[in-house]
């Protein structure tokens, strides 16, 4: 396969790759933000005492939960114009990213707020922190070491599952080998590069999760 | 308008639990034969062969790395570049049962090294061969920490299989997309859609949570 | 200093302290026992409402801490709280655990905190471990940190609850022994433990408590050697035999 395998073809396309990769990464870079705005609005509420609020989100969180992101992107791109809302191509795909992300973000912050001891809340309470001190400076920065992993682990999901926006015919790296196969037909030529760009992302955030649990010393404490 | 539109979406509801069906068959079968692998690479990659181990080790990061989209493209448009002439449907199983053979592999492997040293030294020690020790001592333990996240998995595996839709099998997503076209009442389509996914998803979900729970008591009596 | 006045708790159905009167002077220190699930625990919980009660009266430093209107902020960081399992915030070193309260509570500045931090741990016989996190220290040398955290809010109550309980028998000492100078330099103490030696050398009087009651108040010297009811005697025998 390999004495066939056209690598002048690929230079020839890679400014197109180039640009595609940059629009990966901006529109996941967009989602991740709008995801973890989401995720945290979300698990404070799911956190509230109110039963309705938490209802709400949780009724949320358990719907994008159980369906895929592919339903739920459709949904938005074809049930958005049937309410007479029109949206860019790319606003679709980040707002379907970012409330699929969101859902699964709101879950690893409640894991790791709840991971936390229940002790450490009461020392903070019997030196007299109040609730907010107690949430800066005792939940959430332990809470931030236990979830560091998970969240990185679902920022290489959400970068992706933005392949799936191609199919919503937005300009990006899956986009670019899709275009590679129907011009040319060199499927091969255009989908491993697709790939070899993805593994890049992947090894980056990968070796960024490595690095975080090496330097988060207390975490022996547990 | 709408209510014709939902008279004519009842109308469909055979086609969506024919897609529903094909959904079932695709992750189904891929889930079957994606443990069976999964186990077997599992417990390879916590084995002591350096070789083998780094191999699936390289061959799951590969998978990991890049989206599933991608593969099942790869799988669809290049295998029959080098003579292997496939139609959708098995290519789908085919992209599928990897996807899964390699996230399970993960969870077997975990779930075997979180088996404590001991274990096998005291296995060992009373004259078990290499299988007796695995088959006998070390997986029954390993199963509380694997069976958890395995059924999580299924969940996650049901939902990729809606990528499948882009190759052309007609399962729930397709029919959606399909259906949409005639009937263009996104939300409405894409709800069902969503509804359907939920039915098989939800139950699989809860089961993951009650696993969950109650391996963790298990794991605090001993 | 401390008043407890018929003070009754529930836990659902389970009534956790049964018409408690106690008082505590300033300068005493009181060590409670009783076996568990006696309500000891809660007793002390109480007093910084770590626990809220729902019956009584209980009054500490003329300060009403069954009133649900009192601000507790004030309460609480005059009484040092030491738990059974430390609960050192395990992403802080030690001197981040001893400065937390009086920079974030007391405002007081972060050099001065500093010092003072430093100097504590340096009174507890830690002064070499101020940079070391939690995980990097042994039990006993953790439970001195916690000391160390309530003394730094310079307070004027401390509770114990269990200090002991969860170490190595070898660190039970070095953990008792700052324990004996702070009751020597009068601090106020309620002491929840079943620590005979540190009852006999410091405690003014020993509380014995079953079943959510006070069963009997005496002096440690008398309670260890003639307690008057059958439950202290049941009990001690069963502590002595170990």
């Amino acid at each position: 396969m390999l004495e066939t395998f056209n690598f002048r073809v690929i230079l020839e396309y890679m400014p197109l790759y180039l640009q595609c990769f940059t629009a990966t990464l901006w529109l996941s870079a967009v989602s991740l933000i709008g995801a973890l705005s989401v995720g945290i609005v979300a698990c404070a509420m799911r956190l509230s005492q109110s039963r309705i609020v938490s209802r709400i989100s949780g009724i949320y969180i358990e719907s994008i939960r159980s369906t895929p992101l592919l339903a739920q992107l459709y949904f938005f791109y074809f049930g958005l114009p049937s309410l007479g809302i029109r949206l860019p191509e790319a606003v679709t795909g980040i707002l379907a990213l970012t409330l699929n992300s969101g859902a699964y973000y709101a879950e690893i912050i409640r894991a790791g707020i709840q991971a936390i001891p229940y002790g450490q809340i009461e020392a903070g309470i019997a030196s007299g922190l109040n609730y907010f001190q107690r949430m800066r400076f005792i939940v959430l920065p332990q809470a931030l070491g236990l979830t560091i992993k998970p969240m990185l682990g679902q920022a290489i999901v959400l970068v992706k599952d933005s392949s799936l926006l191609s199919l919503i015919s937005i300009m990006e790296l899956t986009r670019a080998g899709q275009l590679l196969t129907s011009d040319r037909f060199m499927p091969a030529e255009g989908f491993l590069t697709t790939a070899a760009f993805y593994l890049v992302v992947y090894y980056i955030l990968k070796s960024i999760s490595g690095w975080s649990e090496k330097r988060l010393i207390f975490r022996e404490a547990h | 308008m709408w209510s014709f539109y939902f008279s004519e979406l009842i109308h469909s509801l055979p086609f969506f639990l024919k897609g529903l069906w094909m959904t079932v068959a695709v992750s189904g079968l891929s889930l079957i034969m994606g443990t069976i692998i999964g186990f077997i690479w599992g417990i390879i990659r916590a084995s002591r062969n350096k070789i083998l181990r780094s191999l699936i080790g390289a061959w799951v990061d590969l998978i990991r790395g890049t989206p599933f989209l991608v593969q099942v493209f790869i799988v669809f448009f290049i295998l029959p570049g080098i003579g292997i002439e496939l139609e959708a449907f098995p290519a789908a199983v085919i992209a599928l049962t990897n996807l899964a053979a390699c996230f399970i592999c993960e969870i077997v492997a975990g779930g075997i090294l979180a088996v404590p040293s001991g274990q096998r030294e005291a296995a060992r020690a009373s004259g078990l061969s290499a299988y007796q020790q695995l088959r006998y001592i070390i997986l029954p333990q390993a199963m509380r920490t694997i069976l958890p996240p395995l059924v999580g998995q299924y969940v996650l595996l049901v939902k990729d299989s809606s990528v499948v839709s882009a190759i052309g099998v007609v399962d729930v997503t397709r029919v959606g997309w399909l259906t949409v076209q005639r009937i263009p009442e996104g939300i409405m389509v894409f709800g069902l859609v969503g509804i359907l996914y939920f039915v098989i998803c939800y139950p699989l979900i809860n089961l993951s949570n009650i696993l969950e729970r109650r391996m963790t008591v298990v794991a605090t009596k001993l | 200093m401390i008043s407890f006045k018929n003070v009754n708790k529930w836990f659902g159905d389970l009534h956790v302290l049964n018409n408690i009167n106690l008082e505590v002077e300033k300068g005493e220190v009181v060590v409670v026992c009783g076996p568990s699930g006696s309500g000891k625990s809660t007793l002390i919980r109480c007093i910084n409402r770590l626990e809220p009660i729902q019956e009584g009266e209980l009054i500490v430093d003329d300060m009403k801490v069954h009133d649900k209107k009192t601000n507790m902020t004030q309460i609480r960081a005059e009484i040092g709280f030491i738990f059974q399992s430390f609960n050192l915030y395990p992403h802080m070193t030690a001197l981040g655990n001893v400065t937390i309260a009086p920079i974030k509570v007391r405002k007081v500045k972060k050099e001065e905190a500093e010092k003072l931090g430093q100097q504590t741990l340096e009174r507890v016989g830690l002064g070499g471990k101020a940079g070391a996190y939690p995980a990097q220290l042994s039990g006993g040398q953790q439970q001195r940190v916690a000391i160390a955290r309530g003394l730094c809010m310079r307070p004027k109550i401390m509770l114990f609850d269990e200090p002991t309980s969860a170490l190595d028998p070898e660190m039970i000492n070095e953990v008792l022994d700052v324990m004996v100078d702070l009751a020597k330099e009068g601090m106020t103490m309620i002491v929840v433990t079943h620590e005979m030696g540190f009852a006999r050398e410091v405690a003014k009087r020993v509380v014995f408590m079953d079943e959510g009651q006070i069963i009997e108040i005496a002096p440690p010297e008398k309670f260890f050697t003639k307690p008057k009811s059958d439950r202290a005697k049941l009990f001690l025998s069963k502590i002595l035999t170990h």
